[in-house]
């Protein structure tokens, strides 16, 4: 099942399938690729930001950057 | 000659700085502590090199202020030997931003920094075999121990441009 990084709900698990255009090089930096694993660790109420685990480490990203990266939930 | 210092956000580069230069930079365990350069200087076969400490960043397209910088510093050192700093522990991310570097042609060392946290985490890393394929100096360090400084700076001399293709091919891409 797909759905946007800011849909998951806390461990659930999936790979990269598509980031959105310019999006793309922004999120390379951080270790997010179409293809990685994916997992949500937390998100910040209030719109706050999101925390994932990705391969080994965490990263977090803003609400607005986690709407446009789909993934495809697999646990 | 000129040295800076880049890398991710919160990986070292301000306590790598203060002890290459003998400063005292600010350091603080939040990513994004320097928002501003910071100089100093540090004595190298009798000469005095200037070593910049840059704020920390993702990539070389900038999403932030400190990242501007980052990048506009770069943009203006066109002569300088950059030492990447990398978390040995998060490695492959700091990596993209070292091949990033390395793509517009400038001369490159890359300081596996954090590599106790790494130990810790069981994290091998083949130094000999990153040496090969990147073609540029590649040294574990602690650099608040000061762990691996040394060598670093033994070998600044040794850093290099090196073309993406030929990474590419010793990848066997």
């Amino acid at each position: 099942m797909d759905k946007k990084l800011s849909e998951m709900r806390y461990g659930e698990e999936g790979v990269v399938k598509s980031i959105e255009g310019d999006l793309r090089n922004k999120v390379a930096g951080m270790g997010i690729r179409v293809g990685k694993k994916i997992k949500m660790i937390t998100k910040q109420p209030i719109k706050g930001p999101v925390v994932v685990l990705v391969d080994e480490y965490r990263t977090s990203l803003g609400l607005g950057i986690a709407d446009k990266i789909i993934i495809e939930v697999r646990k | 000659m000129k040295i800076l210092l880049m890398g991710h956000p919160n990986v070292g580069k301000s306590v790598f700085f203060n002890r290459l230069t003998g400063s005292n930079v600010i350091e603080s365990n939040y990513p994004g502590t320097t928002v501003d350069y910071t100089k100093g200087y540090m004595i190298l076969e009798n000469r005095d090199i200037e070593v910049i400490d840059v704020p920390g960043t993702f990539s070389l397209e900038p999403k932030d202020k400190a990242e501007e910088v980052a990048v506009k510093m770069l943009e203006e050192e066109k002569d300088a030997i950059i030492v990447c700093v990398i978390d040995a522990s998060k490695i492959e991310r700091g990596l993209y931003l070292t091949l990033e570097i390395i793509e517009k042609g400038y001369p490159v060392i890359i300081a596996l920094n954090m590599w106790d946290v790494a130990k810790d985490k069981n994290i091998e890393i083949d130094v000999k075999n990153l040496e090969k394929i990147l073609e540029v100096p590649v040294i574990p360090t602690v650099a608040i121990s000061g762990e691996g400084i040394k060598e670093v700076v033994s070998r600044i001399k040794e850093a290099k441009p090196v073309k993406i293709k030929n990474i590419i091919k010793n990848v066997g891409g």
